[in-house]
This record gives C-alpha cells, structure tokens and sequence, in this order.
C-alpha cells in the first residue's frame, strides 16, 4: 500500500471534517475580504460567511460558473496581491475571454502534494522513468503531472511534441516505466504499435496513468491487458485545475477525492440541489487551501456521483465514481475544455462572416477524438482559385490551433448537406 | 485533543469572534498570531470558561467543556498561564506552586503533587534556587517560569500560554521558547498566543492567524513563516505598497 502523505490520505474521518470546516472559513473569509466578486454575490444574498458553521451549510451560498471566471478576466478573482503570485496559467476557457489563473509558492507545494498523491496512487516510485504524452491543449497539466513526478524523484520525459512513432521509439528505448497520457492516446498507441508489427513485451512499461477524458471500464480492459500493465485514472476540470483533485487507487474502483484541499458536492444540474450519494449529478468543487485563486462551488460541467462505502485501500478520503459525461454545451475533445462558440467566433473574426454556419462533427480515428468543421460554402470564401480558398482554410485551422490547442480539419459544405443535419449553427454531431 | 467549532464571543456589544473553529493535536504546539485585538487572548479565556457568554462547542478529547465554570476546566486538564504573568506577588516561589495544584491538594494528592514539584524544579532549575523567595522579588523572565510551573502543577494536558514573552527581553524570550519547546517535549500539548509571531512560529507546530475575531489563514508554521501576508502584517517585512492600492485590512 503506498501513499504520498499518508496521515492526510488515511486520516480519521471526524478531524478530517475538522480540517474541511477550518479551511472553508478561513478560506471565505479571504475570499470575502480580498475578492469584490466573491463580496458582492455574498452580499446580494444578505449572507456572510460567519453563516457556514458546518462544511454541510456550504449548499447556502452561491454557485461561480465558468461565465463568472470570464467575466472577471484576468485578474479580478485573484485573492492576493499580483505581486505573491509565482505562475500565471491561462487556458482557453469557454467564453470570449480565456481563464486566467495564479498561484502563490504555496499553491504550487500544494499542486505538488496532489499530483504527486495521485501519481503514488498509480505506483509511480521514485526509480521510475515516467513519459509524459499530452496534446498542447493539457500543456498546463503536462507541467503539474512533471513537477509532481519530480517531486516523487522519477525520472521525467516532459510533454513535447513528437510523433507517435517519436514517441514509441523514446518509450522503447529509454525504458519508460510509467505512460502519462489520455486514454484515447493510450489507444492510440496500442494501435500505432499493431500497425508496426511491435510487441507490448518490447516495452518496460507496468502502469499506464490517464487524466483528461472518461477512462471507460472497455479501455481500460483492452490497455491492460495489451499492455499487461496497471491502468488507473485521475480527474480535475483542465481549465480551472490540477490534474490530482481526484484519483484512482490500485482497487480502482471510484476517485478518492483529496478532500483536505477540496470539498466535491454533487448537485442536480437543472437546479443545484444536492444529490445523494449514488445519484449522478454535476461536480461542483471548492478550494479549501487555494490562496490566489479561491473557487467556491464552481460548476464543473462533469456528471459523476458520489460513492459511500470506504475502500480497502486505507485512504479515509471519499470516492466518487468516474465522470460519465459532461452538462450542457461544453465539450471535451482530447481532454480539452471546448466551447462551440469558441470556435464560431474564431470563423467569424477571420472571415469577416457576421453569421457562419456551421457543424461541428466529432468522431475517432485511431481512438483519437478528432474534430471536422463542416463549414457552409459561402461568397466570402468562394473564389475561382483554388489556392485561395485553401489558404483561408489553412488559416482558420491556424486560428483555431493557437486558440484551442487542436488540430481540427475543415471541409466546405453545400447548405443543402447541412440541411439535411436538423441540428442549428454550432451543433454537435458526436460519433466518437 | 482540542477541538473548537463556531465560537463566537462578546464583549457587551462587540463581536470579539466571529466563527472560529481550530484544533490542537495531541503533542503540539499550536500558535495563535495576529495583531492586537484580534481575539487572540478572547480564544484562550473562552477556553478557560473565562468567558461564559460564548457560543460555539469546545470539546477536549471529545468531552464538551463550554459552559463550565473556570474550575471545572482545570480539572477536566487546561490550565492557562495568564497574559501578564499574574503571579501571587507577596506569596513565596513554592507557594506559588502549591497552589497551582489546589484542586489536587483537596483531593489528597500528596506523593503525586511532590513529584510535580519536582518535575517543575527539573524544568525550571532557577525556581529550585529561588524556593523561598517572595515571587514580586523575581525577574520577568523568572515570574513567567513561576507562572508557567504554576500552571504545570495543575497536571494539565493542555497549557493556554497567553503572550510568554511578554516585556521580556529577547535573550529571555529565547530562553523561555525554548523551555516551551522543552515543554512539549516532556508530553505536555500547548495552544500559545503571541504578539512576537516569529519566535512563536519557530518553535511551534502549527498556526492560525487571526484578524478582527476571525480566522483568516491556517497552516504549518514553516508554511506561515514563508507567507506573504503573514510576512508583511506580522513579521515587519516588506511594507512596500500593494498591487492597484488593494491593501489588506
């Protein structure tokens, strides 16, 4: 049985309750004093956070969505002066502007303590030769899940972009112990193996780690044994977090929430009630330590439930199962957060176009999410050059590349073909 | 061994806490800082059953003890070393002590209460020295150990240590530190409240900074040592003007 920081991982449940409730009022406290955000929606409810004397009384105060995180673009939810902050992290978000957020030395320690918890979770020990593959879109993840594999003392191969091939080729002959990855690349690497002829014994690999997207019970089977390695998960929003709020132990069987620096409720998406235990509702997430960037009840998007029952692993931290979907209009494509508006104002702002119409169709290649826009042939893209109407092309998936950090391919559609799709501009068509 | 949940304490009419919960681990030495008036000395004599109109649950070892009189605290294991030392002036050194371990004298603990005395005498060699002076007659340095032993002859599993180093000059304060320090070494559990928020950070295990009757920040004390805010508003570094004017009070 390993753990990172076992007295917290194993911790009695009574003083872990202690724990959350001391760090949930301390932390409105500061949120109260330091935020304007935070001050106002608390005081537009006549409520103060001397109200919260159970971690329970955290269902009375306000929910913060990812339209109160844009709206507040760059700095206004910052809870300490610019000049204590040691990172700036930004991501795509999923309005206009992107998500912008700092940490203080003590929420990078703290970042640390989680991945590098989740990653001792996944048997990651120090001797290891851990190889990290995630698409650019991660690239704040790709940093944590490094700094926390160094803080084990593993040896890491950071995030870069090599090709598949690339990738194998280091895998094969540095003796990657430990694969960082999503698990659609996972996939796609056992089938990149196939085409090559090469042998899963060729490799030194005995656990495969994955964050991003849902880790299914089907892949997880199929990598494992393919790989006869250990294939266990972790979970965080990847635009507002870590990767190592939530994580898989050896039993694998649901997420151990590390609730000395969280507190998870699920909720009904519809409403915010609580649900219990069991019920699949949305994750909603507070911080309990986070000094740059206090979120209360932040509306994750992700559906899971909450589990009961304590695991035989030791750890007293509570589980929650695996994310099975996502609410609402907020996609994740290769673990990244993706709005469609996103990409329609991408469409819009580079072809002058006041109303593009669009599909988004998403599908797997490979077990690779990949993304078409079926974009409606119009006279502002329409020319007789078919160079022309190339490099426009060319440059949208530029855009949406440096925006989004995905690859997307674009193919111009009759209206007549999208008619028959009844779904309005900026639908989904999913077939992954 | 100490848990608070929610305490909330007046003065007449002013809120001196607001919601505040903590709690001290068996074997530690938990630090209160934050500037004057803060609450730090109202966390401690609310504890001490000092003051009853307090709301909130104080539990030691799980035993519910607010609301009880300031006697029976000290029989369920607290004993406070009062701010200002507030030693028996014209009383000698080993009277002092003796009557640290009142409650115990009525109930005929005799053998067990010599034993003290010498464990104190252990702690504190100097008061050994001075048995039979009158305790006005001390140094500070000197009545804080008196004060301290007093409090220990109580046999307490928790000791309430109100501002040590109080008007005492820093090689002293050094000194009584480290005997707290020692304290704890020897199994005694020790929630402390200090203005000099460096030394008490030091030694101690663990901290709660408080502003204006609330909790604002927790955490290991390496952590709070190397924070920003408890650097500028405690440890009298870094003054220079804040980021847009956004100050933090």
């Amino acid at each position: 049985m390993r753990f990172w920081n076992g007295d917290n991982e194993q911790m009695d449940r009574t003083d872990l309750e202690q724990l959350q409730l001391e760090g949930l009022q301390s932390t409105l406290n500061r949120a109260y004093k330091n935020v304007p955000f935070y001050r106002e929606q608390f005081d537009s409810l006549g409520l103060h956070p001397s109200v919260i004397a159970s971690v329970e009384d955290i269902a009375r105060l306000p929910f913060t969505t990812r339209v109160d995180l844009g709206d507040n673009y760059p700095y206004g939810l910052f809870a300490v002066p610019l000049r204590d902050i040691v990172r700036i992290s930004s991501s795509a978000g999923t309005t206009v502007k992107p998500v912008v957020v700092g940490y203080t030395k003590s929420d990078l320690k703290a970042r640390y303590t989680l991945t590098a918890r989740f990653l001792t979770a996944g048997g990651v020990v120090d001797t290891d030769v851990v190889q990290i593959c995630l698409n650019p879109g991660l690239s704040n993840w790709g940093r944590a899940l490094k700094e926390g594999a160094e803080n084990i003392g593993a040896s890491v191969m950071p995030m870069s972009h090599m090709s598949t091939w690339k990738q194998l080729m280091a895998m094969q002959d540095y003796r990657t112990s430990v694969l960082l990855t999503t698990p659609s690349y996972a996939m796609h690497i056992l089938g990149a193996m196939k085409s090559m002829d090469m042998e899963s014994h060729s490799l030194a690999l005995k656990a495969i780690l994955v964050v991003g997207e849902v880790l299914t019970e089907d892949s997880r089977h199929v990598l494992e044994s393919a790989f006869h390695v250990d294939v266990t998960s972790g979970y965080g929003p990847s635009d507002v977090m870590g990767p190592g709020i939530a994580f898989e132990c050896h039993e694998k069987k649901g997420l151990h929430v590390s609730e000395d620096h969280f507190v998870v409720e699920i909720v009904r998406p519809e409403n915010g009630e609580p649900l219990p235990p069991g019920e699949i509702g949305e994750v909603v997430l507070t911080t309990l330590t986070a000094r740059a960037f206090p979120l209360i009840r932040f509306r994750t998007g992700d559906l899971a439930c909450a589990m009961e029952e304590s695991c035989p692993c030791g750890r007293s931290l509570a589980r929650m199962s695996q994310i099975t979907g996502r609410t609402g209009e907020v996609l994740t494509i290769r673990g990244v957060k993706v709005h469609p508006v996103q990409i329609e104002r991408i469409l819009k702002g580079a072809r002058e176009d006041k109303s593009p119409r669009f599909l988004l169709h998403l599908y797997k290649e490979n077990y690779l999410d990949m993304v078409e826009i079926w974009l409606q042939m119009g006279d502002n893209i329409f020319s007789d050059e078919v160079k022309m109407v190339e490099n426009t092309l060319r440059r949208l998936r530029q855009r949406i590349f440096q925006t989004l950090g995905l690859d997307v391919t674009i193919k111009l559609m009759e209206p007549s073909t999208l008619d028959q799709y009844a779904v309005p501009t900026g639908g989904v068509i999913d077939d992954r | 061994m100490l848990k608070i949940k929610n305490l909330h304490a007046y003065y007449g009419r002013i809120k001196a806490l607001d919601n505040v919960s903590l709690h001290v681990r068996a074997g530690e030495i938990v630090c209160l800082i934050g500037a004057n008036g803060a609450g730090k000395t109202t966390i401690l004599n609310t504890i001490s059953g000092l003051i009853p109109r307090a709301q909130g649950d104080i539990f030691l070892k799980e035993i519910k003890i607010n609301g009880l009189p300031p006697e029976k605290v000290v029989a369920a294991g607290i004993s406070q070393v009062p701010e200002g030392r507030q030693i028996f002036g014209p009383l000698t050194v080993l009277e002092n002590l003796e009557l640290g371990a009142y409650l115990r004298f009525k109930k005929k603990e005799k053998e067990p209460i010599q034993k003290d005395l010498e464990w104190v005498f252990e702690l504190f060699p100097r008061l050994q020295e001075r048995v039979k002076q009158i305790a006005g007659t001390l140094s500070g340095g000197e009545q804080q150990m008196l004060a301290i032993g007093r409090a220990l002859m109580a046999r307490p599993k928790l000791l309430l240590l109100d501002e040590p180093s109080m008007g005492l000059a820093p090689l002293v304060v050094k000194d009584i530190m480290n005997t707290v320090s020692a304290l704890r070494d020897s199994g005694v559990t020790i929630l402390m409240v200090e203005q000099n928020a460096r030394a008490s950070l030091k030694i101690s295990d663990r901290g709660y900074v408080l502003e204006t009757g609330r909790i604002v920040l927790q955490g290991s004390s390496d952590d709070l040592l190397n924070d920003n805010d408890v650097k500028r508003a405690y440890l009298g570094k870094d003054y220079k003007t804040f980021w847009e004017g956004r100050d933090l009070a």
